[in-house]
């Protein structure tokens, strides 16, 4: 697995995107997060476990606290990445919508000399 | 503002709760001023799909497709600096002129497949497109992390109650 599968599957977790949110206002001891979640304590490291194996975390050494702290550049890779994505069909659209335009424009084009030269033996 | 950025992340990775799964994962969507049976034409041969697929400055200099349900397709996108981006997949379902749902590889990529589904509606003779993508690799495991964790529950459950 990539890490960007790995940070994929971190971010697949409700819970886990309500800890990246919460941690973006600042760090947060362990206890500190679980308290929101109707979630006992080994659940939640579970979850914090997985975050700082996809790297979106760090914990500090503080043995007491180990406080947790988001990784900012780790998140901002995955929303570019899905971002891409958008953009690629934003942009396909727009070629196609020209394109469309190009292609009944010709058809047009190509059944009018018909109609003049119709026209004109009428005459 | 990170909060609604997850959320819509969240999204795209088709970990929406089921009563929003309708539109789960990335959605785009724009109306098109031609006939249904002209623009579902456009996604179907290579001559048509070189002209437009992919961002502004890019070319399809490889396109080989087997349009039809079951069939597979193998496309390079070039870029304005060179880099060609390859990606393969498979066409899981195709009823004309209305819906192409197909799998996709980036092979430069992840490697986890896309599934994109793209639907084609009449609006007065207008069409709309709508494109929807999800990364079913990434529900499953989710699914999977959800299971897994389950069982660990009820065998821990299980080892406590055997003492």
């Amino acid at each position: 697995m990539t890490s960007l599968d790995a940070t994929f599957s971190a971010l697949a977790d409700p819970t886990r995107r309500a800890i990246l949110a919460r941690l973006a206002s600042g760090e947060a001891s362990v206890n500190e997060l679980a308290r929101p979640f109707d979630v006992s304590l080994p659940a939640i490291s579970k979850h914090l476990k997985v975050l700082e194996r996809a790297g979106l975390i760090v914990r500090g050494r503080d043995a007491q606290r180990r406080p947790c702290r988001l990784v900012a550049s780790q998140l901002k890779a995955v929303s570019d990445w899905a971002e891409q994505y958008r953009r690629f069909w934003e942009e396909s659209f727009d070629r196609l919508d020209e394109y469309l335009r190009e292609l009944q424009a010709t058809e047009a084009k190509s059944r009018a000399p018909k109609e003049r030269a119709h026209g004109s033996r009428k005459r | 503002m990170l909060g609604q950025n997850l959320e819509k992340l969240g999204e795209y990775l088709g970990a929406t709760p089921a009563a929003r799964a309708p539109e789960r994962g990335m959605v785009v969507t724009r109306v098109f001023d031609a006939p249904r049976q002209v623009v579902f034409e456009a996604w179907t041969r290579p001559e048509h799909l070189a002209r437009w697929w992919g961002p502004k400055a890019f070319t399809l200099p490889s396109c080989d497709v087997d349009f039809r349900t079951g069939g597979a397709y193998r496309m390079v996108m070039r870029g304005p600096d060179g880099t060609e981006y390859p990606f393969h997949g498979v066409y899981r379902e195709i009823v004309p002129p209305s819906r192409i749902e197909f799998s996709a590889v980036i092979e430069s990529g992840p490697g986890a497949a896309v599934l994109t589904v793209v639907t084609f509606d009449d609006e007065g003779g207008k069409t709309r497109v709508t494109v929807r993508q999800t990364i079913p690799a990434l529900e499953e495991a989710a699914r999977g992390q959800r299971q897994g964790w389950t069982e660990s529950l009820e065998k821990l459950a299980e080892h406590v109650a055997a003492r």
